[in-house]
């Protein structure tokens, strides 16, 4: 198998280019490259969803990718997210900040043995941002969770608290408007 | 019996297991000091609000961050004293169970791919390996042998690094080439993994004494022929206890074959499906096999560290490997079951043992989880009720039930068991006789999965109690409410349930429920509003037991000088919040939770204790035997299964709490409120410790100045008081008791373990007491047990959850779809409300797959194949479980004293068979076999 440099910018930081197969998935490459496990291995198909990152796009717009059928190299020259880059740490690694979805999920009790949360963590956050630049109508905040979350599985939870949790947190940011 | 190792023999004296020395060091402990981050949970200032209560689970930051938790997560890199370096192993199966193994070729993956090491049955035999019995037989398919289920392992194949795993794995998945194929050969065949009966006939009332009842007299167990149960035994009223036994039932057959003209028999059949559970962390354990010092490192996801690391070392120590250490490290992990009692541990063990010094990491993916990991039994029921059409009581309660536990023994017995001795559901029989057979079959090993069997048979249970209320013409809650059990009525074992049953309370409130009181109405209506859809409303109710029938707890609570208090236990957190819960539940007597909390703690050296014997089958005399020795336990410690945390392990905790509450906190107390003349403060007023109370963090009594944790806890130590407190407690559906001496002091405690700590000022002599391991080690001075017949009751720890269900099925597909439920549950007192409901949340949605999408082929085309996944196997999403609308109510518990109650199983059962019922309420054909899919409500329809 032949073996490409790739170069990505991860959680805000120029990955350190490495030779990896061509072949090779993003989520092997995290894992085992990288040794950020955050990103969860659930099916390997696509489905769970457990394995999303966030690729921050030219436009400004963010988008969820799966890593366990994607490619490295795909995202070669990427802005990539994990879950391992969310919150704000202090020069010794410990968390002082969350991101908001981080803390209502945290304050609503939303996840329980947690793999799927970084993924459920992952879509949520790319949903606020797209409310960001274009606010969701009340009618329509169900829904938009809905569509946002709604492919990820969740085996323990019954995915209450992550829908009720986004929803709270959607409204705190204002960035519901009526209508 | 409500037992989960009915066949097992375990031993462990003190941390040495056949001569090797065996460390459990959590997880966090080690791999996270790597990472700079001190642990998976939080101090408690970060999650305690300041009204007492978790304002989050104390792991939630490390895990929505996506910190290192889970056993999946290390790699060799994160572990200290680990070389760098990552092997990768993965088992090579073999999927047609009708022909004979007759060797692998992996020639075909070329020079550059072939494993670095290959670990084959012969090597396990040439090398001594003793795999753990209650797993076998051959772990590894021997060459010249038919398997003995689709999908069994052949080799472990190991590669010192990921590419080359990775790329080997890509060729061998989907892949047969690997294995070669011999002649056809019959399947393989062995007996069933255990058959039971339970007979009762009761008196007149549940009040008068049993004719025959499994608690007074006994289970049945029927000899095994030709690989079925057989009776050879004649009835016989004055014969021996079997002999009686058949006596009444064959009584109950004739009356049931020939009921009077005012009964009504009901006798249906149900089908259960083959459930995947789907926990998202598939089966995994990484180890470094330390060839110099002989020692073991091992991270490994399991439900029963304890047990893992038992069986770990007694596999390896007669082997050629001369293991002097095994360091074994749980992760956080989840299972719903699956990872409690899993060979799967022994494979990791393994592929670590055969790396060379390599660290060896094996990890299933989802195909490899569907292929191997364990499942929840699939049963075929047949019911029989009788039902007295005059006064709708039931007369007698017949059930014949068959279980498939896969190719390899696990907990099947006790799964088929649990389910026979849960199939009453909340209501009294007067008179039964429930047989149920566990067999092999060469699907997939099936075990320890949510519901313990008594999903199957509950939800088949309250489809029939709503059939028959149709039948009989009358509202399936008041024949529910004629039926259900009162405080202190007797089960079908002839056992008295633990304190007050609720069940009528929550029977009542779902009478009044909007939806069900207009269920008719709303049905015109919403058929009214869409043509396209029928529209149905289902209610069922269950009771389950929480438990194993052997639970042995430990903690140890301890509090420093400066009042910082740490909690280590043995629970394993699953998800389900123990570490949280189990850190405020100190509070109870200390004021404050602890703000240091250590799962899956298994090192108890102080307490020192000895175990032998198997709690379920041994005999009173081998008992009374055992208990002469002051350090024996009837089992030493509980995995985290069978919804036991919230109550069992409480115990410990709270146990443990309250020993340094009595022992070390009130005498401070008391001697800080008597200093001065004449007794101080203290001495005015009567002061007693039944009236202490904390109150914001302080405590006082009787109007005594309120005392803050810190300022007792320095005085409990100034005074060498006792301030740590290592516990053990066994129960058999009855709590060991012990009395010990602290101090001067004789106290009788629900314990059959205790070591204390005394403060920093304590005098020398006491220091001196502190040889075991830190601790002063107490004798039991007497101890009770609870009788060995107990074993027959089979559970008396019952939480209750009621479901009421709206569904509409669509007319053309046939499909179904959950448009609101609302629960009813009771767990006594509650620790944390937000984690009781997301137990309930996730219990509603897992009861929704199980009912509605969720199955499996059980041989050829099924899972043992190797190329299921989340493609094929079908779980409930979000817009399937009724998201948004779904509502639920606790019931308060009858005073601050009740016990909390576990509930992680009985929360998916009612949802079930409401959902059943509902479907049936939408189209007037009852379906009995599970899931409902759109295909089985067509041929309902049209059949």
């Amino acid at each position: 198998m032949a073996n490409r440099s790739l170069q990505l910018t991860l959680n805000g930081n120029a990955a350190e280019p490495v030779d990896i197969p061509d072949d090779l998935l993003m989520i092997d490459y995290l894992h085992e490259y990288k040794n950020l496990t955050g990103s969860r291995l659930g099916c390997g198909q696509g489905i769970c969803h457990a394995c999303v990152v966030i690729v921050d796009n030219p436009d400004g717009t963010s988008e969820e990718v799966r890593t366990c059928i994607t490619g490295a190299h795909y995202f070669a020259g990427k802005r990539v997210r994990t879950i391992e880059g969310h919150a704000t740490r202090d020069d010794e690694g410990k968390v002082t900040q969350l991101n908001p979805i981080q803390q209502r999920f945290v304050d609503e009790f939303a996840f329980q043995c947690s793999y799927c949360a970084p993924g459920f963590v992952n879509a949520a956050t790319v949903l606020v941002e797209k409310l960001q630049r274009q606010p969701v109508a009340k009618s329509q905040l169900e829904k938009v969770v809905e569509d946002s979350l709604g492919h990820h599985i969740c085996r323990c939870t019954g995915y209450v608290r992550y829908f009720s949790a986004t929803r709270n947190v959607l409204t705190e940011l204002g960035l519901v408007r009526e209508g | 019996m409500s037992n989960r190792d009915m066949s097992r023999r375990s031993f462990l004296q003190g941390s040495v297991v056949a001569g090797v020395t065996v460390t459990l060091i959590p997880l966090s402990n080690q791999a996270f000091a790597a990472l700079k981050e001190e642990s998976v949970t939080m101090p408690s200032e970060q999650w305690l609000g300041t009204n007492g209560k978790a304002r989050s689970r104390n792991d939630a930051l490390s895990k929505v961050c996506g910190g290192k938790v889970f056993a999946r997560d290390i790699r060799a890199k994160d572990m200290p004293g680990w070389p760098e370096q990552q092997g990768h192993a993965m088992l090579l199966k073999i999927t047609k169970a009708d022909h004979i193994y007759a060797g692998m070729d992996l020639s075909w993956l070329g020079a550059e791919l072939q494993p670095d090491r290959i670990v084959t049955a012969e090597d396990l035999a040439n090398d001594g390996i003793a795999f753990p019995q209650d797993h076998g037989p051959d772990p590894l398919l021997p060459v010249g042998q038919v398997p003995m289920f689709i999908g069994h392992p052949v080799a472990i194949l190991i590669w010192n690094d990921f590419e080359c795993f990775r790329q080997a794995k890509a060729k061998l998945k989907f892949n047969d080439k690997a294995i070669r194929y011999g002649a056809k050969a019959e399947l393989y065949q062995t007996d069933p993994y255990g058959s039971f009966r339970y007979v009762r006939v009761g008196g007149a009332t549940s009040a008068d004494e049993d004719e025959f009842a499994s608690l007074k007299d006994s289970i049945l167990f029927p000899m095994l022929r030709n690989r079925r149960p057989v009776w050879d035994s004649q009835p016989d009223l004055h014969g021996d206890l079997t002999e009686r036994g058949l006596y009444y039932a064959g009584r109950i057959k004739q009356q049931i074959d020939a009921p009077p003209d005012n009964w009504l028999v009901f006798d249906e059949r149900y089908k259960t499906p083959s459930i995947e559970p789907a926990a998202l962390e598939p089966d995994n354990g990484n180890g470094w096999y330390d060839t110099v010092s002989k020692t073991l490192h091992f991270v490994v996801a399991t439900q029963c560290p304890l047990e893992a690391a038992t069986e770990t070392a007694k596999m390896i120590a007669p082997s050629r490997f001369a293991l002097n250490n095994l360091k074994i490290h749980p992760g956080y992990t989840v299972g719903y079951g699956s990872k409690d009692h899993n060979i799967f541990v022994y494979y990791a063990a393994l592929a670590a043992l055969y790396g060379a010094g390599v660290p060896v990491r094996l990890a299933n993916d989802r195909y490899e989880q569907f292929q191997s990991g364990i499942k929840r039994h699939p049963f075929d029921i047949r019911y029989q009720l009788a039902v007295d059409k005059t006064d709708y009581s039931f007369k007698i309660f017949r059930a014949e039930m068959s279980v498939d536990g896969g190719g390899r023994a696990n907990y099947s017995s006790s799964v088929a068991a649990v389910g026979a001795t849960a199939a009453q559901s909340i209501y009294y029989m007067p008179q039964n006789d429930l047989q149920v057979t566990a067999y092999h079959s060469r699907g997939v090993e099936a075990g320890s999965m949510r519901g313990y069997g008594t999903l199957q048979s509950m939800a088949s249970t309250e489809m029939m109690v709503d059939e028959i209320a149709d039948r009989l013409g009358i509202d399936a809650i008041v024949l529910r409410k004629k039926n259900a059990m009162v405080s202190g009525t007797k089960n079908t074992q002839g056992a008295i349930p633990a304190g007050a049953l609720r069940l009528h309370e929550i029977l009542d409130k779902a009478a009044v429920h909007e939806v069900w009181k207009n269920r008719h109405a709303l049905k015109q209506q919403r058929e009214a509003q869409d043509p396209y859809h029928w529209h149905g409303v289902g209610f069922a109710i269950c009771q389950k037991d929480f438990g194993t029938g052997s639970e042995a707890p430990m903690a140890s609570v301890e509090f420093t000088a400066d009042g910082h208090i740490s909690l280590r236990h043995i629970g394993i957190e699953i998800g389900t919040g123990m570490s949280t819960s189990q850190a405020l539940v100190v509070a109870d007597f200390l004021g404050s939770p602890a703000s240091e909390v250590t799962t899956g703690e298994t090192q108890w050296d102080e307490l020192q204790l000895t175990t032998g014997g198997n709690p379920y089958t041994m005999s009173q005399a081998e008992q009374n035997n055992f208990l002469l020795d002051p350090r024996w336990v009837g089992k030493l410690a509980s995995a985290s299964s069978a919804s036991n945390s919230a109550y069992y392990f409480s115990h410990a905790t709270r146990e443990a709490a309250r020993v340094l509450f009595n022992h070390g906190l009130w005498p401070a107390a008391l001697h800080i409120w008597s200093q001065g003349p004449y007794g101080g403060q203290a001495n005015p007023y009567v002061v007693r410790r039944e009236d202490a109370n904390w109150v914001d963090g302080q405590l006082t009594a009787n109007g005594m100045q309120p005392l803050s944790f810190a300022q007792l806890a320095k005085h409990a130590h100034d005074l060498g008081l006792i301030t740590g407190a290592t516990v053990h407690g066994f129960n058999r559906w009855s709590w060991a008791e012990s009395e010990f001496e602290i101090g001067k002091t004789r106290v009788r405690l629900p314990l059959d373990g205790l070591a204390v700590k005394y403060g920093d000022g304590a005098a020398s002599e006491k220091q001196a007491q502190m040889n075991s391991a830190g601790f002063h080690l107490l004798d039991r001075k007497t101890v009770h047990y609870p009788d060995v017949q107990l074993n027959n009751a089979a559970v008396t720890y019952y939480s209750p959850v009621a479901t009421l269900v709206e569904v509409k099925v669509n007319k053309g597909t046939g499909e179904v779809q959950v448009l609101n439920h609302h629960s009813w549950i009771e767990c006594g007192r509650v620790l944390v409300e937000e984690l009781v409901k997301g137990q309930l949340e996730g219990g509603v949605a897992m009861g929704i797959g199980h009912a509605l999408m969720e199955e499996m082929p059980l041989y050829e085309g099924g899972p043992g194949e190797g190329d299921w996944n989340f493609n094929r196997y079908r779980l409930p999403m979000a817009r399937h479980v009724a998201v948004w609308k779904q509502t639920s109510e606790i019931l308060p518990p009858l005073s601050r004293s009740d016990p909390a109650k576990g509930i992680a199983e009985v929360v998916m059962i009612p949802v079930v068979g409401a959902i059943g019922n509902a479907v049936a309420h939408a189209i007037g054909k009852r379906v009995r076999d599970l899931p409902l899919t759109s295909t089985r409500i067509k041929e309902a329809l049209n059949g």
